[in-house]
């Protein structure tokens, strides 16, 4: 059983240190780039329309397929293509693109570890904790022996450890 | 065999991370009718703790969690927000762009004039803009809707 484990103790030991560190800087499944840069300006008066929207995209050499634009603002429309947002802010021209992209790998292992497909998922997961409910179960049992105190000792702390944090906690 | 694997390790992932199509989020929907969110932004407090399908362009998603996103009104400017318990759903960035129905309830959200000032700043830390606190005053009421379902196309 040990076997079977290692590869899903891999994934979401992985996956688990990533996860740990979300934050609005850091998205452990995608990387997120902005770059600020300038398109002509809409001519004062005018809406905005698909041909600016197009000019825009020229502008900026974005050649990746157009999924939609919305008007934010009076003054600033968000064109989305694929694996990029453009703000245009339409009376100066400036623009701010955010492009997304998965991360190679570590998108599927946080997808799996933070379970987001659901399904069939769910029950190999189920069964991967059940296991290492088990692993560790049959673990205490092993203690005995020469090192029987020093095993004691650190699964003691095994235990401390998430005990003092939750008692210690402000 | 050592080949095989590997071959069955890649396919695993290609298929763990291809697997967005029109995408079905959360609960399944139930309701037939849609709710014009500029209906539910003219009058919030008649659809408080009611039960809504809304159907419009995601304009924005969390870049963190994935725990809440923008639906764009059917009127120019406006907006509603869509936030769901984080986990129990997660939006894709990939969304941004696509139309989306979404079917929750809406919620009334009342905020001290320190809370509507820290969500203020919290919101324009994660999109990278300014805000000027000195605009915020007094409590305020936002309205939201808290997603049970979703179905992005």
């Amino acid at each position: 059983m040990g076997y079977l484990c290692i590869g899903l103790t891999l994934l979401y030991g992985i996956s688990g240190l990533l996860v740990n560190h979300t934050s609005h800087d850091f998205n452990p499944s995608y990387t997120i780039t902005t770059q600020k840069g300038r398109v002509s300006p809409l001519a004062s008066g005018k809406s905005p329309d698909m041909s600016y929207v197009n000019q825009c995209l020229e502008e900026l050499s974005i050649t990746a397929q157009f999924k939609n634009v919305a008007v934010l603002t009076p003054g600033t429309i968000r064109i989305f293509v694929e694996g990029n947002t453009i703000d245009v802010t339409t009376a100066t021209g400036e623009t701010v693109e955010e492009k997304i992209a998965r991360r190679p790998i570590l998108f599927g292992l946080n997808y799996l570890h933070l379970n987001k497909g659901k399904g069939a998922w769910t029950w190999i997961a189920d069964i991967y904790a059940l296991a290492l409910c088990l692993l560790a179960l049959t673990g205490v049992l092993m203690i005995r022996g020469k090192r029987r105190r020093r095993a004691l000792f650190l699964t003691t702390i095994g235990f401390l450890c998430p005990l003092l944090y939750l008692i210690l906690l402000p | 065999m050592k080949k095989q694997s590997l071959f069955l390790l890649i396919l695993f992932f290609i298929s763990a991370t291809s697997c967005f199509g029109a995408m079905k989020l959360g609960a399944p929907l139930t309701l037939q009718e849609v709710t014009k969110v500029s209906e539910i932004n003219k009058h919030p407090e008649q659809y408080k703790g009611k039960r809504v399908l809304i159907e419009g362009l995601v304009v924005n998603v969390c870049a963190a969690r994935g725990c809440w996103m923008d639906i764009a009104s059917d009127v120019p400017f406006e907006q509603i927000k869509v936030k769901v318990v984080d986990g129990e759903i997660v939006f894709p960035l990939e969304a941004k762009g696509q139309m989306a129905k979404v079917e929750g309830i809406v919620q009334a959200i009342h905020l001290t004039e320190g809370q509507a000032r820290s969500m203020a700043q919290h919101q324009a830390k994660e999109s990278g803009e300014q805000v000027d606190l000195s605009t915020i005053k007094g409590p305020t009421t936002f309205y939201r809707i808290r997603g049970l379902g979703a179905e992005i196309n």
